[in-house]
């Protein structure tokens, strides 16, 4: 096993859906480039499981938050699978947005309770 | 989702994740890598193709559908490496489902549906439904006259309408339009307000109304079936402005009736209604639109809303006694008024329609369908059996399976799968299977040439039931085994698979369901024997005439315009008999009304010195001179009819052997007188007594003495449905120089039917053969089923015990002692089995007694030969797999070990 690894977290249980619309808030995307660009800015640190990133796609295609769209790449002369934000799927961004800032804080005021700020 | 929709998301998938992967493999080489090596680290990179489309699927939720399809094919492929098992469990599941299936859509149409019209609950019939009347009670509750319908109606208060209809159809030959040839019809004749009290809509045009109905013989108008529209008119949609010739009338058609309906009687298919005004033009002229004593139509109503059977019951009766006596209320006499009091006419519900079939099979159906049940019952049994015993072959299969870490329930749902998918294509043939079994069943029951009309088309009610017989099949076999099965002590069955201690403990299940087979196939086979020896028994009926050498021909002189009673039917008989008797091959030939059962003419005699409450029900039959010796009956005193006896002669008669013996008992008949004919308003038709003749079979092979006088043709001319011709030699010759004859005589007379005395017999005991033949079916099948059974459970045993055998035999044990060791038990089974099924036998046959003829339902004999012939085919079916035991090599058996 890559001793690397072990450095690596895996794309915490349930914020895969937040991260994935957060990323096609710049716009249309396709698997692969949804995959590298999150694993590109953390650093390499969140490391994509295709194996959950395909599911989570056809997920949020189901409940209507992503569209998507056979698309030729401007870069390739091929035809990839795009996905796009919806409307719905923008709301729901907020909503998880805002959820999630809640647990940061809430998670945040545990582990350094103000008086020990260093 | 559909399964397309499911492929084309899984292809949609898989091409995404293709183009993702070939992207990554570019970069790959873009950073300059060779195309193996890029292709492997896009890989890497990427993880499995395969992981990441289960997991989507997973995510779809369609893990159910995969496994199931694993399931499938696990158990397709499963149920083909034992391709003996599977075609004998298919084919005894086909046959019993089958088996049930064809029974049961008899049943329906013929005991279950309803009518095809508005609410057929509330229809009810003034009667049973009998199909002629009680003539031994003084006023006939079944048949009544066209008055009294009229009069009924009028006086009733608890129908809302209330409609007749002729007892029997009318077979004419008519001529649609100009056709210069006439062609069969099935004539209906209703009253009026037939179509408004069914609540029936009219296809096209219109049906019958009351209208139509209010004056005798000026509403020359038909109504016709959609199937006689659809096939003798080819679906004219001109049909309003055709017309019919019945006889000398043309009839316009006004209307076509809805496809569902096909009247009121199941097993009948008139394809015109005509209404009865029209009755006397009708041919044959049957019935009468004005006399009271002309009896032949049945009465139904539909009942008002809120009106119970019981108070429309007792109106009905009220009504029914006021119009009686209204009608003979000259002379009523004391008795008479007794005898009224005692005369109760019951109303039947008649939702379901009337039918003739119904009273006939209704009970030889009931007992069909128990007896294809138990069929069923016992295939499953057998299918239960040998899954068991394939099933406990497969137990190391499982053990390993369970040991790679399938759960329970995983192996249970396999199994479960494996069963459903055997019960799915069992009941796929099965329902294959009941389509034939439909078409030769309904040959089986028609006793004539042309089949019954009966809707037996397998329908939704039935295939529910067969699906649901066939979903219960499946979790009856399937269950058992798939838990047994999965039950096991995992390091037990691992360690070996053939243990020496688990040979005799672990079939208890199986030893119980072919003890039960075995009580269940003694069961059938009893019934199998009863109803055959009763086929023989009536086979064996001395009927009084000879049946062998005698053709059958039936004429149809109303439609070519002769009318009943007219003295020129005599002329024309006269004229054909003679020209039939001279050809070659012809010995004699003689109209007859009645050959044998075609139906009969009941009346009461008037005899000197008899009470005649006693000589009711007196058969009548009017036939030609040479009848007794075309018949073959023999006179055994006086003479026969002769040309001395002529219309202006004096009335003469032959009597039966049985008549004079009850009515003359000490004296000689001959020379004595008696009367036809009981009502006082009608003059009495006297005859002398010239002869008497053996006793001949009339209505059925089954009835008892024969009361029957005779009368020549020549002094009572009547229309004579049959013609008798005794021959020798070739009958396709005769048959076609006796028709060639007729038509020279006179082309336009049809001749309706040919056939021959033996087939009328035949025909007459047609119900009875179609239970001998399918409960014989059904008893082999049984019996097959059950050395199937026994053969595969014993089979199993032997090889479950080999070294144990093995042992025995090293330690000095014979051949024949271990043959007997498995015929032992084998005996041992199959002695339960009957134990348990001789009072099941008896009481189920004590069931059908009334189904069998000269035979009792706990005939000794029949039991002692069911239990020999179970006993014999267990024996031989077990006494291979004892063979196989009494040969197994001890050494070959122990090395195994």
């Amino acid at each position: 096993m890559d001793k690397n690894m072990q450095h690596r977290a895996n794309v915490l249980q349930g914020t895969l859906d937040m991260l994935i619309l957060r990323t096609l808030v710049y716009g249309a995307a396709h698997g692969r480039e949804i995959g590298k660009y999150i694993q590109r800015t953390t650093n390499d640190f969140l490391q994509m499981q295709h194996g959950s990133l395909y599911p989570a796609l056809h997920r949020l295609e189901k409940k209507g938050w992503i569209v998507s769209k056979w698309e030729t790449a401007p870069d390739r002369n091929r035809e990839f699978k795009y996905y796009r934000l919806t409307e719905k799927g923008k709301k729901q961004l907020v909503i998880e947005e805002s959820q999630w800032k809640q647990m940061a804080e809430a998670v945040a005021r545990v582990m350094w309770p103000a008086g020990e700020e260093s | 989702m559909r399964w397309w929709q499911i492929r084309k998301r899984d292809a949609d998938l898989e091409r995404e994740l293709s183009s993702d992967l070939e992207l990554e493999v570019e970069e790959q080489r873009e950073r300059g890598l060779s195309p193996e090596e890029a292709r492997l680290a896009a890989l890497r990179a990427f993880g499995n193709p395969t992981l990441i489309r289960e997991q989507s699927h997973l995510a779809w939720g369609l893990e159910w559908l995969e496994s199931f399809l694993k399931d499938v094919a696990y158990g397709i492929r499963s149920l083909f490496r034992s391709p003996a098992l599977t075609a004998v469990a298919l084919l005894s599941l086909g046959l019993g489902i089958g088996a049930n299936t064809a029974i049961f859509s008899f049943l329906d149409a013929i005991l279950l549906r309803n009518l095809p019209v508005q609410q057929p609950s509330q229809l009810v019939l003034v009667g049973t439904g009998a199909w002629s009347g009680r003539s031994d009670a003084w006023a006939i509750s079944e048949l009544y006259s066209y008055p009294f319908y009229r009069d009924l109606q009028k006086n009733n208060t608890v129908f809302s309408d209330t409609a007749s209809i002729l007892s029997m159809t009318n077979s004419v030959f008519g001529t649609v339009d100009n056709r210069d040839h006439t062609e069969p019809m099935k004539v209906q004749l209703i009253s009026g307000t037939y179509f408004p009290t069914l609540g029936v809509r009219p296809l096209l045009g219109r049906l019958l109304t009351d209208e139509d109905d209010n004056t005798e013989g000026n509403h020359p108008v038909a109504v016709i079936s959609y199937a006689w529209w659809a096939g003798s008119l080819s679906r004219d949609p001109q049909v309003l402005n055709r017309k019919l010739k019945l006889g000398n009338t043309t009839f316009d058609i006004v209307g076509v009736a809805p496809q569902e309906f096909f009247g009121t009687t199941v097993g009948q298919r008139p394809d015109i209604w005509v209404p009865m005004s029209m009755i006397a033009f009708v041919p044959p002229n049957w019935g009468s639109y004005s006399d009271k004593r002309n009896e032949s139509l049945y009465i139904f109503g539909r009942l008002k809303p809120g009106v119970s059977l019981d108070q429309a019951t007792s109106n009905i009766n009220l009504v029914f006694h006021q119009i009686w006596l209204s009608y003979r209320n000259a002379h009523v006499t004391q008795q008479d008024l007794a005898d009224l009091q005692k005369t109760q006419v019951p109303l039947t519900p008649m939702e379901k329609g009337l039918s003739g079939l119904r009273s006939e099979y209704s009970k030889p159906l009931k007992v069909l369908i128990s007896l294809t049940g138990i069929v069923l019952l016992i295939a499953c049994a057998n299918i239960a059996n040998l899954l068991l015993a394939r099933s406990t072959a497969r137990v190391r299969e499982f053990a390993v399976r369970q040991a790679l870490g399938a759960k329970r329930s995983r192996l249970i749902r396999q199994l479960l799968t494996e069963s459903l998918l055997l019960a799915a294509a069992g009941g796929a043939l099965g329902i294959a299977l009941t389509g034939l079994a439909n078409r030769i069943l309904l040959r089986m029951i028609s006793s004539g040439p042309d089949t019954i009309p009966l809707d037996v088309s397998i329908h939704t009610d039935v295939l529910l039931f067969t699906i649901g017989v066939t979903v219960f099949t499946a979790l009856l076999f399937g269950t058992l085994p798939a838990l047994r099965a999965t039950k096991l002590e995992l390091t037990e069955s691992l360690k070996d698979g053939r243990s020496a201690d688990n040979g005799g403990q672990k079939t208890p299940l199986a030893k119980g369901v072919i003890i039960t087979q075995i009580a269940f196939s003694l069961v059938l086979l009893v019934g199998a024997i009863l109803f055959v020896r009763s086929l023989i028994n009536l086979n064996h009926v001395d009927t009084g005439f000879n049946r062998e050498n005698a053709l059958v021909l039936s004429l149809d002189p109303s439609s070519i315009g002769y009318k009943d009673s007219e003295p020129r039917l005599s002329t024309l008989y006269q004229q054909i008999e003679q020209r039939i008797a001279a050809i070659h091959g012809v010995t004699s030939a003689s109209f007859a009304m009645f050959t044998f059962s075609q139906g009969a003419w009941n009346n009461s005699v008037i005899i000197p010195g008899i009470d005649p409450s006693l000589s009711h029900n007196i058969s009548q039959n009017v036939v030609g001179n040479d009848y007794f010796k075309a018949m073959q009956i023999p006179i055994i005193a006086g003479r026969a009819f002769g040309p001395q006896d002529t219309s202006t002669s004096q009335k003469v008669t032959i009597i039966s052997e049985s008549f004079a013996k009850r009515f003359f008992p000490n004296t000689n008949p001959i020379g004595r007188h008696f009367a036809i004919g009981v009502d006082q308003n009608v003059p009495q038709y006297d005859m002398e007594i010239i002869g008497i003749a053996k006793d001949a079979k009339f209505e059925g092979l089954g009835e008892g003495r024969t009361y029957t006088d005779y009368m020549p043709y020549a002094q009572r001319a009547r229309y004579l449905q049959s013609l008798v011709v005794r021959y020798t030699g070739d009958p396709a010759i005769v048959s076609g120089a006796v028709q060639n004859t007729i038509h020279s005589i006179d082309g336009g007379l049809p001749i309706t039917r040919v056939s021959s005395l033996e087939e009328q017999v035949a025909g007459s005991i047609t119900q009875q053969r179609t239970v001998a033949q399918l409960s014989t079916f059904f008893g082999l099948l049984a019996v097959f089923l059950c050395c199937i059974g026994i053969y595969g459970l014993m089979s199993y045993m032997v090889s479950r015990r080999t070294n144990e055998i093995g042992i025995r035999m090293a330690l000095g044990a014979e051949r024949s002692n271990v043959s007997w060791l498995i015929m032992r038990e084998i005996i041992l089974l199959v002695t339960i089995g009957v134990v348990i099924g001789v009072p099941v036998a008896l009481a189920g046959s004590r069931l059908v007694t009334n189904m069998l003829f000269g035979i009792q339902g706990t005939d000794a004999i029949t039991l002692i030969a069911s239990v020999a012939a179970l006993l014999l085919v267990g024996i031989i079916s077990g006494y291979l797999p004892a063979r196989r035991a009494s040969q197994v090599d001890p050494m070959m058996a122990l090395r195994y070990e």
